[in-house]
């Protein structure tokens, strides 16, 4: 039993007075691919007209990290003896960073008095402190963190946490740690040897489910209660929604996917739009979401099954619960969603709408398990477009997860696909879904105001920025999606990148939709909203003219190191 | 039939997961297998990973070891947490003495700093690791009306219905990291003394491995003694998380675990008493099975309970009536003071090297493992034995707790369900044989026989 089962049995009677449970909505998908029969021959993937020569996109959405949480002395490691080192290749670029900027010393997060006791210069994370305590990172804290965009709040708003497990290092003033290269050195060796940008943004400011919805619809307006025991969020008492201004809600903070079986019963939303699935369906290109843990027929090594199969972490001391619900992308959206976790009708049908009988919508829907990637790729069926999701011991998240797990999880994947025949046409994306509330010096000048009177505190109370809303998905401007948020880490890992290379053109989240629609729908847009439209583009990370002979770089899963020889496929 | 209650135990362990024995013996096969002393459905156990120090741990060795930290000088973490005392306290008196000539009593007895690694955090009810909304708090408030059901040793999932407070450092549970939990006898005037944050880091800046702290975290890691302290703690926590002699795994009943090693047939009767819910039933709390990943048993559920151990006269802060260690509640832990229905609970703790302790429950009130027994065998039987009597001649029952709380006092779970004059659980006897297995449970047993 989960604390949330717990609470739920006992605030059972306040939910049921809120509202009512609705029927379960027919979830399939009306449109796209058939599965052929057999998975000889080439398949939609490979034949599908595409803008690039990108014909393979992979979407690692890993958990809870600044850019300047990871890159903040990028490329420049400490080396301490013992821990496995990170040196510059010749000719990499600078970033922008703490060190660029010159904020490691005399930073405002320690200048600034109103942080009181809990003021904090930066200061390096060692290799033995991966496992950390977790930071605020809802939408109204991290507004108030960055401080109208003096960016000098966050141990005063973002820098309180939870504890992590009993080996986690924790000080007041943590939420300015930054790992170097000596322990997110996988991610330093893809920044040298492929694409970073250093300007990439979350769409809002907020957790992670805003984040895994922008991801796929570039938008958090349009939320529908399912099930709710919470008030629209104010400073006193936070919670998953407000009034949009125009009769509706908007999504701002971490709630559960409606009818999903393993979501608490108690607090459950959907979303209503459309996301970039809908449109793969309807361009007939394969697609799926894949994530550890979502499969709930298997039965894990230590006997744990269902909704509640786990692994333990050395790292972080504890048994971890593989899926969570608030983290799935298309399961708030009835076209796009598997509320049973049904499997697919074969391996042939991964990533399709149909069976091969051209009539029978398949179960899964387009949601599977992370394992059925790994399978369907080694069959030969690699779907168009696969967003990523590791079992949460291994997404990053601080609290439960770590950067070495994350390591793992992520080079592991990475090794798989370099080894693939379809390498030469693929792209990886590994990013992130929020910041965590980890320091982040840099600010984006605000693209989207809001001025909900309680959740905005960007620029004072009911403040964010000025001028009009963007436009919901109904249309009209509406309140809860102040943004560009925070600043996350956005590699692109493709020999179609241009190696070593730093991209500084802004982008979102809602630019990873972008990609998808310029590469295989013609540049067709989500509308209802969405961010897509007015997202910067991540093609300056390519070369798509003289490029495509950026060389594989396979890394050791533990160390983070290169490794010559790939490494055995998982 | 001793033989084959243990015998049905393990068949439910292996089939648990922990690790598929390479042949299943038959009913028979195992009782004969149990008579030679040997487990019948051996498992792997997953021990912590083994590798050199890091700098970091390194750097925590030498602090852990750093009298200079205390106001005396005489005094360092090791000298409470002593390593040739499995880390507990190296004698037979009921709490330290410490201060700035090392003659100020403490106030609890030391607990060991062994089997920490996998401690979870302090939560009201079982945690939810992913979970960023329910507070500390609103556990506290369902836990007031939630009722509490029965745990044995037979069956210790049925408590996850218990909203109870697990977890946490301490007696009293006050801090979730070991980082964390090495700054307070630092500081504690009657423990190291160390005085205040900046006269630590200003000891740790002179301190002969302070070229390490440097090499770590920079030139300026001393600008901020908030900081250095942070690290230095973090470091001995490392050196505790790293070093394997805190977490070896190496007793005798590892080994039989293992099926590497033989119970004589006295333990092996101590261990099915330890076991049976009619008896002793100490496994109801002190789990002695390999969890599910394989990890070797921690011989805690890390919950807390109101066992109402009689008031240590030998404490000279309880020569004031007034005073009471109410543990959860206070006084060294502040934040749960209202939570009263958690007032006289103390967390419970491994009992792997206990027959190596001198020194027993929160207030070292005992100091034989005859005692404690003795203790849990007549507290509801002939409380007579175990308290004192008030000025009427009338036995005042869980003494150490003031009377509007004795209500909290575990009476469910066995053997604390039996009423005044009942048949005690254990006879002389099944004592010494519990005390025998709990032996087994001694770190360092070598192997002397091929198995």
């Amino acid at each position: 039993m989960t604390r949330h089962e717990i609470l739920s049995t006992a605030l059972g009677a306040i939910a049921l007075a809120a509202s009512t449970w609705q029927p379960h909505p027919a979830t399939a998908a009306t449109t796209g691919a058939t599965a052929p029969a057999s998975l000889t021959g080439p398949g939609p993937q490979d034949t599908a007209p595409t803008a690039t020569p990108i014909k393979h996109l992979v979407i690692i959405f890993n958990e809870n990290v600044s850019l300047d949480h990871y890159f903040a002395t990028y490329p420049s490691a400490t080396n301490p003896p013992g821990e496995p080192a990170f040196t510059a290749a010749p000719g990499t670029p600078k970033i922008d960073n703490l060190v660029t900027a010159n904020l490691l010393t005399n930073n405002p997060n320690f200048t600034n008095p109103a942080n009181g006791a809990d003021a904090a210069e930066p200061f390096r994370l060692d290799r033995t402190q991966a496992n950390t305590a977790d930071q605020n990172h809802a939408y109204t804290a991290e507004q108030q963190a960055y401080d109208g965009g003096k960016a000098d709040l966050f141990p005063k708003f973002t820098g309180k946490g939870t504890p992590g497990g009993v080996g986690a290092f924790g000080t007041k003033g943590q939420v300015m740690g930054y790992f170097d290269g000596n322990t997110v050195g996988a991610m330093w060796q893809y920044a040298q040897h492929f694409a970073l940008s250093d300007n990439a943004y979350t769409d809002t400011y907020g957790p992670s489910t805003p984040g895994a919805l922008e991801v796929v619809s570039g938008q958090t307006n349009g939320m529908r209660i399912v099930q709710t025991t919470k008030k629209p969020s104010t400073l006193a008492n936070v919670s998953y929604y407000i009034s949009d201004g125009q009769q509706g809600w908007t999504m701002i903070n971490d709630v559960d996917p409606g009818y999903d079986t393993c979501s608490i019963p108690t607090d459950q939303a959907m979303m209503q739009g459309r996301n970039i699935g809908d449109l793969l369906n309807a361009g007939g290109i394969t697609w799926g979401g894949f994530m550890g843990g979502f499969n709930l027929s298997v039965t894990n090594a230590n006997g744990t099954k269902g909704c509640s199969r786990s692994t333990y972490s050395q790292i972080v001391g504890a048994k971890i619960v593989d899926y969570i619900p608030h983290h799935d992308w298309f399961q708030y959206y009835q076209s796009t969603a598997n509320p049973t976790h049904a499997r697919p009708s074969s391996l042939q049908a991964i990533g399709y709408s149909f069976e091969s009988d051209g009539k029978t919508a398949d179960p899964a829907n387009h949601e599977y398990g992370l394992r059925d990637f790994y399978n369907a790729v080694k069959a030969g069926n690699f779907p168009a477009v696969s967003y990523i999701k590791m079992p949460a011991y291994q997404d990053g998240h601080a609290g439960y997860s770590d950067p070495l797990d994350e390591q793992m999880g992520n080079t592991v994947l990475v090794n798989f696909l370099e080894q693939q025949p379809d390498w030469s046409s693929t792209a990886i994306i590994i990013t992130w879904d929020d910041s965590d509330g980890w320091y982040d010096h840099r600010f984006a000048r605000t693209t989207n105001p809001s001025f909900d009177a309680q959740a905005d505190q960007l620029d004072g109370p009911g403040k964010c920025s000025s001028g009009t809303p963007l436009a919901g998905v109904n249309g009209k401007p509406v309140n809860g999606r102040c943004g560009p948020g925070t600043r996350i880490p956005f590699l692109v890992i493709s020999p179609w990148v241009k190696a070593n290379s730093v991209s500084h053109d802004q982008i979102s989240q809602a630019s990873v939709v972008r990609f998808i629609e310029d590469n295989w729908l013609h540049g067709a847009r989500l509308g209802g909203g969405s961010f897509d439209a007015t997202a910067g583009s991540i093609m300056s990370m390519f070369d798509f003219t003289s490029g495509g002979h950026t060389p594989p770089l396979y890394v050791d899963p533990t160390t983070g190191t290169p490794v010559a020889r790939p490494p055995a496929s998982n | 039939m001793l033989i084959v209650a243990i015998a049905g135990m393990w068949l439910a362990a292996a089939a648990a997961g922990a690790g598929l024995p390479p042949a299943l013996p038959g009913q028979a096969g195992a009782n004969a297998m149990l008579a030679e002393g040997l487990n019948p459905h051996p498992v792997h156990l997953v021990r912590p990973p083994v590798e050199p120090l890091s700098a970091m741990a390194e750097l925590g060795r030498r602090v852990f070891f750093d009298p200079s930290l205390s106001s005396s000088g005489r005094m360092s973490c090791a000298s409470c947490h002593s390593p040739a005392n499995h880390y507990g306290p190296p004698g037979n008196l009921p709490v330290m003495l410490g201060g700035p000539t090392l003659s100020r009593q403490g106030v609890r007895a030391v607990p060991s700093l062994m089997y920490l690694e996998r401690q979870p955090n302090f939560s009201v009810g079982p945690d939810d690791e992913t979970n960023e909304t329910v507070t500390l708090t609103q556990m506290a408030a369902v836990g007031q009306d939630a009722a509490r059901t029965q745990k044995t040793a037979l069956d210790t999932a049925q408590t996850a219905a218990n909203l109870v407070p697990q977890g946490g450092l301490f007696w009293d549970g006050r801090t979730d990291t070991l980082q964390d939990q090495a700054l307070f006898p630092l500081l504690s005037p009657f423990e190291m003394d160390g005085g205040s944050v900046n006269r630590v880091a200003s000891r740790l800046r002179h301190a002969p491995y302070a070229s390490l702290f440097v090499q770590l975290f920079g030139a300026s890691v001393f600008d901020s003694p908030r900081m250095a302290v942070a690290e230095a703690l973090f470091a001995v926590a490392r050196y505790q998380i790293e070093n394997p002699s805190f977490h070896p795994y190496t007793s005798k009943y590892d080994f039989w675990l293992e099926g590497k090693a033989r119970l004589t047939p006295t333990e092996l009767r101590g261990y099915e008493l330890f076991n049976d819910p009619k008896k002793a039933d100490c496994g109801g709390c002190h789990l002695d099975q390999p969890t599910a990943d394989g990890l070797p048993p921690l011989f805690t559920d890390h919950q807390f309970e109101a066992l109402g151990v009689p008031r240590n006269t030998a404490l000279s802060i309880n020569r004031d009536p007034a005073y009471f260690d109410l543990g959860i509640c206070g006084p060294f832990r502040t934040d749960m003071r209202t939570e009263t229905q958690y007032c006289g609970l103390f967390g419970t703790p491994t009992l792997r090297n206990v027959a190596t302790r001198q020194v027993f429950f929160h207030n070292g009130v005992y100091h034989s493992l005859q005692q404690v027994m003795d203790f849990y065998n007549f507290r509801d039987t002939d409380p007579g034995k175990i308290y004192p009597r008030d000025a009427e001649g009338t036995v005042v029952k869980a003494n150490d707790i003031p009377a509007r709380y004795r209500t909290n006092l575990d009476t469910t779970d066995p053997p604390f369900d039996r009423k005044l004059g009942e048949t005690p659980a254990m006879s002389a006897q099944d004592e010494q044989d519990i005390i025998a297995f709990l032996k087994t449970l001694t770190d360092g047993f070598e192997q002397r026989e091929k198995y």
